[in-house]
C-alpha cells in the first residue's frame, strides 16, 4: 500500500491532520480500483469506436478524479475539460478546475452558462423566455435547469471534440438521488459511479488530484454558500457508511440500530433511496410488442457492429 | 521424468466478435507451441465472451462445427482446452470447454452450475450442463475440467477426483467484485478463489489449474489472476491480474503420486457412505421411498413440499 491507501484518513502532504475522515470498512485498495476504472473508460471509448473523452469540470472532487482517471486511460491530449461557471458560481470553483487542467496539461473550454439561464428566467427588468413568473423560480429550478444547461453544452461539445461524455457523480448522490435527472447524471458512461463520496477522496489523493480540491465542503455550487452535507444534515463518511451497511451489507433496520446509527437517519435515508428508485434507471416503456427493450431484447450495449 | 509444461492463456475475448477471438486463440497456440508447451488452457467463453445475453445463440457453434476443428488442427501435438457457447442438436445453449487432442474434439464438459443471482444471469440464457466425468488426455494424465461455478460447489472437485483426475482444470470469466482494503488481493472475488484453489489440491491431493480472464464485458471486469497449485496446496504460479498474458508453467506429474503416498486422503475417501447418506437425504427432502428419491428428477430445497392443503387442491 502506497501513502493514503490506508484505513482511517489519509495523511496529508500539508502535515494539518488527515485529508478526510475514511470509515475503515469503506477503504477499498486504491491501486485496483483506479486499474480497473481506467480499463473501464478505454474500454468503453474503443468498444464505441472513439478514443476522445469529455466532462464537465467543476472545481469539485468528483470530476477533478474522472479527469484524472481519463487522462491517464486515453491521454491528456484526448481529454476535453468543460468549464461551465454561472455569474454566481464561486470564483474558487472555477480556480480549482483550472489547477486540475494545468496538472493534467489537458485541453480545455469555458462557457459561462449566464446568458442561457439568465435568457430563460429573465434578470432584473429583462424577462426571459421562461415568462414573467419564471423570474422568481426558487432555487431547485434555477438549479435543475442549470445542471440541464451544462448537458446541453456538454453534449455539443461532444460532437465537435469527437468524444463521448464521462460520467462524475459518486454512488452516494446517485442512492440518495442528490444529482439532477438528464443533468449532472447524464452522460455516456460512469466510471466513479459505484464508489463512495469517501472512497472518491482515497482513490483522488492516491492519484495525486490536488489537495485543496480534497479538502474542501463538497458543494453543487448551485447557490452561493451552498454545501452538500449543510442541505443533507449528515457529513459524507457518516451517510456512507450507512448506505454501506444497508445496500452492500443487507442489514436490517434493527441491525442498524444496533450498530449506532440515529433512528430518524436512518428512516430519512431510507426514504431518500426510495424515491429516488427512478433516477437511477432508464425510464421503463410500456410491454406491448413481442419483444421489448430491457424486457426481453437483451443485448450488450457494445456488441460487434455496434461502434460507430 | 519430463515436465509438462501448461500454458495458461490469460486473454481478453472480445464480446460476441467470433472471428477475431478464434484468430487469438490461434496465435496463442503457435505462441504456446514455441515455447514447448504439451497443454494449453484458455478461459471460460474466450471464443466468444461472457456478458453475451441474446447474442448467445447467435455466437453458438455445434460441437462439430468446422472452425473448433479447425482450431483442433491448429493444436495437433498438443492438448488444448477451449471454451464456447455449444448449441445442442436440441437447440439447448451450453457454457462448454473443449478438450481438443489430435486434430479433433475429444472432450466436452457443459458448464453444470449456471449463476442466476447478483450479478449473474446465467440461466436465462443457457441449459445447464448434467454430466461429470474425468477424461483420459494424450498426455498420459486423467483431466478433471469444470467451468467457473462447478467449482463453487464442494462435489465437483471431489468427483472429479474420485473419477481419478490428476489434473483438475477451471475455465473461468470471474468478474471481479468486492473491492475492499481488507481483502488480502484488494478483490474480495480473487481471495475466495485463491481459497478454493489451494483447498481443492490439498484436499484432493491434485494439480489444480486455474484460467481466468482479464479485459471487460459491459461493466464487469474479468481480474484474471491465473493459477498452478501443486498436489500439497501450495501456489506454483500466480498471473498477475488484469493483464493479457501467455503464461508457462512446469509440473512435475509425478508430485501427485508422492503427494497421495505421503498423504493417502484420496485413499481414505469413503464414497460408499457418501452415497449411502445423500439417498437419505434426498428422501427425506422429498418425502419419497429410497429407491424413488434417487430416481426423481432435481428437486431445489424449499420446492418439495407443498403448503398443508394445496395437495389435493390441485
Amino acid at each position: 500500500m502506497s501513502a493514503g491507501e490506508g484505513s482511517g484518513g489519509a495523511p496529508s502532504t500539508a502535515g494539518a491532520g488527515p485529508m478526510f475522515d475514511l470509515p475503515p470498512e469503506l477503504a477499498i485498495d486504491a491501486g485496483v480500483a483506479r486499474r480497473v476504472m481506467v480499463g473501464f473508460i478505454r474500454n468503453q471509448l474503443r468498444q464505441a469506436g472513439f478514443n476522445r473523452g469529455l466532462l464537465g469540470l467543476s472545481g469539485g472532487i468528483d470530476s477533478a478524479l474522472v479527469a484524472f482517471l481519463t487522462a491517464e486511460a486515453v491521454g491528456p491530449e484526448s481529454l476535453l475539460c468543460v468549464l461551465m461557471p454561472y455569474r454566481t458560481s464561486s470564483p474558487e470553483s472555477v480556480d480549482h478546475a483550472r489547477l486540475v487542467v494545468d496538472q493534467l496539461g489537458c485541453a480545455s473550454d469555458m462557457v459561462d452558462i449566464s446568458q442561457i439561464v439568465d435568457g430563460y428566467f429573465g434578470r432584473e427588468g429583462d424577462v426571459g423566455a421562461g415568462g414573467a413568473d419564471a423570474f422568481a423560480a426558487n432555487p431547485l429550478r434555477r438549479g435543475n435547469f442549470m445542471a440541464r444547461a451544462r448537458m446541453c453544452v456538454l453534449y455539443d461539445r461532444s460532437v465537435q471534440w469527437g468524444g463521448l461524455v464521462v460520467g462524475t457523480g459518486n454512488k452516494t448522490e446517485s442512492l440518495i438521488g442528490y444529482s439532477t435527472l438528464f443533468g449532472d447524471s447524464a452522460c455516456a458512461f460512469n466510471p466513479i459511479g459505484d464508489l463512495y463520496k469517501s472512497q472518491v477522496r482515497q482513490v483522488a489523493a492516491a492519484m495525486g488530484v490536488p489537495e485543496e480540491i480534497i479538502r474542501k465542503a463538497p458543494s453543487a455550487d448551485l447557490w452561493p454558500g451552498q454545501t452538500d452535507e449543510a442541505e443533507a444534515g449528515f457529513s459524507y463518511p457518516e451517510l456512507d457508511r450507512l448506505l454501506f451497511w444497508m445496500i452492500d451489507k443487507r442489514r436490517t433496520d434493527e441491525e442498524l440500530l444496533a450498530m449506532g446509527f440515529p433512528e430518524a437517519m436512518i428512516a430519512r435515508v431510507k426514504r431518500l433511496v426510495a424515491v429516488s428508485e427512478f433516477k437511477r434507471q432508464v425510464p421503463p416503456v410500456a410491454k406491448l410488442g413481442p419483444r421489448t427493450t430491457g424486457v426481453d431484447y437483451l443485448y450488450p450495449r457494445r456488441r460487434p457492429g455496434s461502434a460507430r | 521424468m519430463q515436465p509438462l509444461r501448461i500454458a495458461l492463456a490469460q486473454l481478453a475475448p472480445r464480446l460476441g466478435v467470433l472471428d477475431d477471438n478464434l484468430a487469438v486463440h490461434r496465435e496463442a497456440l503457435a505462441a504456446a507451441r514455441a515455447g514447448g508447451a504439451g497443454l494449453v488452457v484458455f478461459p471460460e467463453l474466450g471464443l466468444t465472451g461472457y456478458q453475451l445475453q441474446d447474442l448467445a445463440a447467435e455466437v453458438a457453434m455445434r460441437a462439430d462445427d468446422p472452425r473448433l476443428i479447425g482450431l483442433a488442427a491448429d493444436a495437433a501435438g498438443m492438448s488444448a482446452i477451449v471454451s464456447f457457447v455449444e448449441e445442442a442438436a436440441d437447440h439447448r445453449l451450453f457454457i462448454s470447454a473443449a478438450l481438443l487432442e489430435d486434430g479433433a474434439v475429444s472432450f466436452i464438459h457443459r458448464k453444470l452450475f449456471l449463476p442466476t443471482y447478483g450479478l449473474f444471469d446465467e440461466r436465462r440464457f443457457f441449459a445447464a450442463g448434467d454430466r461429470l466425468r474425468t477424461v483420459e488426455s494424450r498426455l498420459g494424465v486423467r483431466l478433471g475440467i469444470a467451468v467457473c461455478e462447478d467449482f463453487w460447489h464442494l462435489a465437483v472437485p471431489e468427483t472429479l477426483a474420485l473419477d481419478g483426475a490428476q489434473i483438475l482444470i477451471n475455465v473461468s470469466s470471474s468478474p471481479g467484485r468486492d473491492l475492499a482494503a481488507i481483502h488480502e488481493v484488494g478483490l474480495g472475488t480473487a481471495a475466495s478463489w485463491r481459497n478454493l484453489m489451494r483447498t481443492y489440491a490439498q484436499l484432493t491431493t491434485s494439480f489444480v489449474v486455474f484460467c481466468n480472464r482479464v479485459g471487460m464485458d459491459e461493466t464487469i471486469s474479468f481480474w484474471g489472476g491465473s493459477e498452478v497449485i501443486g498436489p500439497s496446496g501450495e501456489a506454483l504460479f500466480t498471473a498477475p491480474m488484469f493483464e493479457e498474458g501467455l503464461h508457462f508453467v512446469d509440473i512435475q506429474v509425478g508430485d501427485v503420486r508422492r503427494e497421495r503416498i505421503g498423504l493417502p486422503l484420496l485413499r481414505d475417501e469413503r464414497p460408499e457412505l457418501h452415497l449411502r447418506e445423500l439417498r437419505r437425504i434426498l428422501a427425506e427432502r422429498t418425502e419419497m421411498a429410497i429407491d424413488q428419491a434417487s430416481e426423481a428428477p432435481d428437486r431445489r430445497p424449499g420446492e418439495d413440499r407443498a403448503p398443508d392443503g394445496e395437495k389435493d387442491g390441485r
